[in-house]
């Protein structure tokens, strides 16, 4: 049990600082603007209250916040994806439910429940973002250009950061 | 009361999220209505800390470029120097340092976070209140305007850069001598647009945009950017004008923060104005 808190600990840090650090300077043009920190969210452990989900992701957001001047962008974001992370879950739930012990990542859950779940909750996430961020109807096209272009690369970047940092199970003979 | 907490057990999750939401909104909506009743921005000690370390771990990257611009300007500022300059006539030529009086002190600053890809982008400069920096200040580069303080801590200030909607620098068209505020539409960090110029005269495409100084923010003539593009407006008698800025705000090291020694004078002045006979 310590040994999961002090994992997710780490990696708090480690995409706190790959966001704060590197992410945020980083342009690409077109409206591009990468987020890591939401693997974060997606990889606390399935049994975790809603309550706290929301509470940890708020935390986290408005940490991102603070030191990157966005005044409650990123932490309105996190907080919705936390709130529908347990109902995307529910919708794309293996057959026999989730298993307590094993973790909501790419390998163990297998790339095709990865990409269903976080490719819709990423979305949800971008998208309520750049629509703060523009907060203007006559430019939806734009908010829709800068959702699509930035939740790609955010996916990418979230698939090199579990092929990178994560224990990737043993293959079965 | 029974029906309520009921009410409440079902509608918990949306409660909560309503509540997480209201705050973060709140702190959102407060910056976006009155941006200078801020106090969660990296200006604080905390995250200010975090960005110094950050500054002084890359600093050196940026050491030769940082080099280049320090001698163009040492260069620029040694051609104006009086013993540089041929003296034509001896008999009239001469200088008397009673006759100027400092107006405008420059502050020299680094810039030790910046972005350039949000809607409204804050630098986060070394100085601070120490070091006499006020809210509404100048701030300038090495090629161009940046912006005005926005906050400011003991140590450490914002800027409210020219890459924010509302920036509001009075400028002007060099040649012709028309003036109005610069905004930003949030989209690409080379261009800014110039407002409030009336379509009655043709602007000329590369004629200089430069400070205004009408706020006491800034002296007269500091470069803004030159004039790309206008486009008319439509149903208004005024020119849409495309700034290019001199500035590149995605590599900007160092700054100077301009201090107007004659700004009280000149707001007592402008207040009388408006009092009451």
């Amino acid at each position: 049990m310590n040994t999961t808190i002090l994992t997710h600990i780490v990696r708090f840090v480690l995409l706190f600082i790959l966001q704060v650090f590197i992410l945020n300077y980083l342009e690409i043009g077109y409206g591009i603007h990468m987020m890591i920190y939401p693997i974060f969210i997606l990889l606390l452990p399935v049994e975790l209250n809603v309550f706290y989900l929301m509470l940890i992701a708020f935390g986290f957001g408005g940490l991102i916040d603070i030191f990157s001047d966005t005044f409650g962008m990123h932490a309105s974001a996190a907080v919705m994806f936390a709130y529908f992370r347990p109902i995307i879950f529910k919708l794309f739930a293996p057959r026999d439910g989730y298993d307590i012990l094993m973790e909501t990542n790419m390998f163990q859950m297998g790339f095709g429940w990865f990409l269903r779940t976080f490719g819709i909750l990423l979305l949800i996430h971008h998208l309520w973002f750049f629509i703060l961020m523009i907060f203007r109807i006559s430019e939806i096209l734009y908010i829709l250009q800068m959702t699509g272009l930035s939740a790609a690369l955010s996916f990418i970047l979230c698939i090199l950061y579990q092929q990178l940092f994560l224990r990737k199970p043993k293959k079965e003979a | 009361m029974r029906n309520f907490l009921a009410f409440l057990r079902q509608f918990r999750v949306i409660l909560f999220l309503a509540l997480l939401q209201g705050i973060a909104l709140t702190w959102y909506f407060t910056f976006l209505q009155y941006p200078r009743s801020q106090y969660l921005t990296s200006a604080n000690a905390f995250s200010g800390a975090f960005y110094e370390m950050q500054h002084e771990i890359t600093e050196f990257i940026h050491l030769k470029q940082n080099n280049d611009w320090l001698q163009k300007k040492v260069a620029r500022l040694e051609a104006r120097q009086v013993e540089n300059l041929l003296k034509i006539d001896r008999e009239n030529i001469t200088v008397n340092d009673t006759l100027y009086m400092v107006q405008y002190v420059y502050t020299p600053a680094e810039v030790i976070k910046s972005t350039h890809t949000m809607r409204n982008n804050y630098f986060t400069i070394n100085i601070g209140s120490v070091q006499g920096v006020k809210e509404g200040m100048g701030v300038f580069g090495i090629n161009g305007v940046v912006g005005t303080i926005h906050s400011v801590d003991l140590h450490m200030s914002t800027v409210k850069t020219c890459l924010t909607e509302n920036v509001n620098i009075a400028a002007m068209i060099e040649d012709s001598g028309e003036h109005g505020f610069m905004k930003w539409d949030g989209k690409n960090p080379r261009k800014g647009s110039l407002t409030g110029i009336s379509n009655d005269r043709k602007v000329k495409k590369w004629s200089n945009v430069i400070t205004r100084g009408s706020a006491g923010t800034f002296p007269r003539g500091l470069p803004i950017g030159k004039v790309q593009k206008t486009a008319p407006i439509e149903g208004k008698p005024l020119w849409d004008v495309t700034v290019l800025f001199a500035e590149d705000y995605r590599r900007i090291q160092r700054v100077f923060v301009i201090k107007n020694l004659l700004l009280e004078e000149q707001q007592r002045l402008e207040n009388n104005i408006n009092a009451p006979k």
